[in-house]
């Protein structure tokens, strides 16, 4: 019944067929990666190597490492606690 | 007694998996620990349907090779208590698994949950014999139409050749309008030809498509009428024996011809 009102009023819940196409790129590009979970953690541990070559990063547990749906794009987002910077030498 | 229940057809694309996920919600909303196996391997849909595809780390093959606990694979649906969902893999295909091994799944499975539902491919190959292999019983689903139910019947023969016991049936699509029209075969008409008992009719009805698009099952939807179709059957499979048929042509009351006079088409037209 809102929904009925929402419609006559021009307002309410966005069009079930956004949520189709938003769902839909989201699953296609997941489709597509095709990572498994092994292949998965492996980027993790590879990527957290390179990170920590610069800043120094808390292990495993804290980070995270995801596909995300944001408006009208796919993102790969991590998010990796950094305790601090390492010294420049180390980095070079 | 935990239960497996195979969703099966025959024919591709007549509900099979818009069932299984309708009444994987519907039992679990009626306080059954339920799993909902997607046994489509290679072409996963359920997921969607259910709108879990995100959540998806490992999948029923991962399990059954040993790379990942069952426990691991199994996700949990947060808005219908003691649903979960075990999703196929998606780049796999039907002969990564064999039907021992689904049978061996499934019996796991049962240890934790009251009724495995297993939502069967299109077909009678590889991918049927597994999905069989593990149940107890049968759904088939079919629609109103010749080559659904010719495919229904082959399907009859095959599960009662697997040694499952008698079968029931769903009539998925139902056009009320087109049966009072006499361009359908009714109830009667396909019960006659299939002989197998009765579980439900389901109407054929667009809200399928905006829960579809959602990812929101429609019994969800309290005020649906798909939604309450799909209710009404799980409540005889939960083994109530007393519920009553849907009447479809109810929806003549004061409000929706009020709105049907204004142009609004009510949300939940019931016949077309
Ligand atoms: N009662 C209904 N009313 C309207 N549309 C429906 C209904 N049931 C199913 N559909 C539509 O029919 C199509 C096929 O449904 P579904 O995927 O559930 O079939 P399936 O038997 O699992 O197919 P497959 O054999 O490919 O696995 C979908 O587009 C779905 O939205
Ligand atoms: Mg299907």
């Amino acid at each position: 019944m809102k929904e009925i009102i929402n419609r006559f009023l021009g307002r309410g819940a966005q069009a079930s067929k956004e949520d189709a196409k938003q769902r839909l790129k989201f699953l296609l590009i997941h489709d597509q990666v095709d990572l498994t979970p092994g292949q998965l953690d492996q980027m993790k541990t590879e990527i957290l190597e390179v990170i920590a070559r610069y800043v120094e990063v808390e292990a495993d547990e804290n980070s995270e490492f995801k596909l995300e749906k944001g408006e009208d794009h796919v993102a790969l987002v991590s998010s990796i606690p950094v305790r601090r910077v390492v010294q420049r030498a180390k980095a070079s | 007694m935990s239960e497996c229940i195979v969703v099966t057809s025959g024919k591709g694309g007549v509900g099979k998996t818009t069932t299984s996920a309708n009444l994987g919600v519907a039992l679990a909303l009626l306080g059954k620990k339920v799993v909902v196996v997607d046994a489509d391997i290679g072409l996963r849909n359920l997921d969607v349907i259910l709108g879990l595809e995100n959540r998806i780390v490992y999948d029923l093959v991962h399990v059954v090779e040993g790379e990942c606990r069952l426990k691991q694979a199994l996700i949990r649906d947060k808005r219908a208590d003691g649903l979960f969902l075990l999703p196929a893999a998606q780049t796999r295909d039907k002969n990564a698994v064999t039907p021992d091994q689904m049978r061996e799944l499934v019996g796991r499975l049962k240890e934790n949950h009251d009724i495995i539902l297993v939502d069967c491919p299109a077909g009678i190959e590889q991918g049927f014999k597994n999905a069989v292999a593990g149940a107890d019983r049968a759904v088939i689903v079919t629609t109103p139409e010749v080559s659904a139910i010719r495919d229904a019947d082959r399907i009859i023969g095959m599960v009662e050749a697997a040694e499952l016991p008698e079968p029931r049936l769903i009539i998925n699509r139902f056009r009320p309008k087109m049966v009072e029209a006499g361009d359908m075969m009714n109830k009667e008409d396909i019960l006659e030809i299939l002989a197998i008992p009765l579980l439900g009719v389901v109407p054929d009805h667009e809200d399928i498509i905006v829960s579809a698009n959602r990812g929101i099952p429609v019994v969800f939807d309290e005020n649906s009428i798909v939604g309450e179709a799909f209710r009404r059957v799980a409540r005889r499979i939960a083994g109530e024996t007393d519920v009553p048929e849907l009447e479809f042509d109810q929806d003549n009351g004061m409000w929706s011809t009020l709105m049907r006079w204004m142009g609004l088409g009510p949300a939940r037209e019931v016949a077309r």
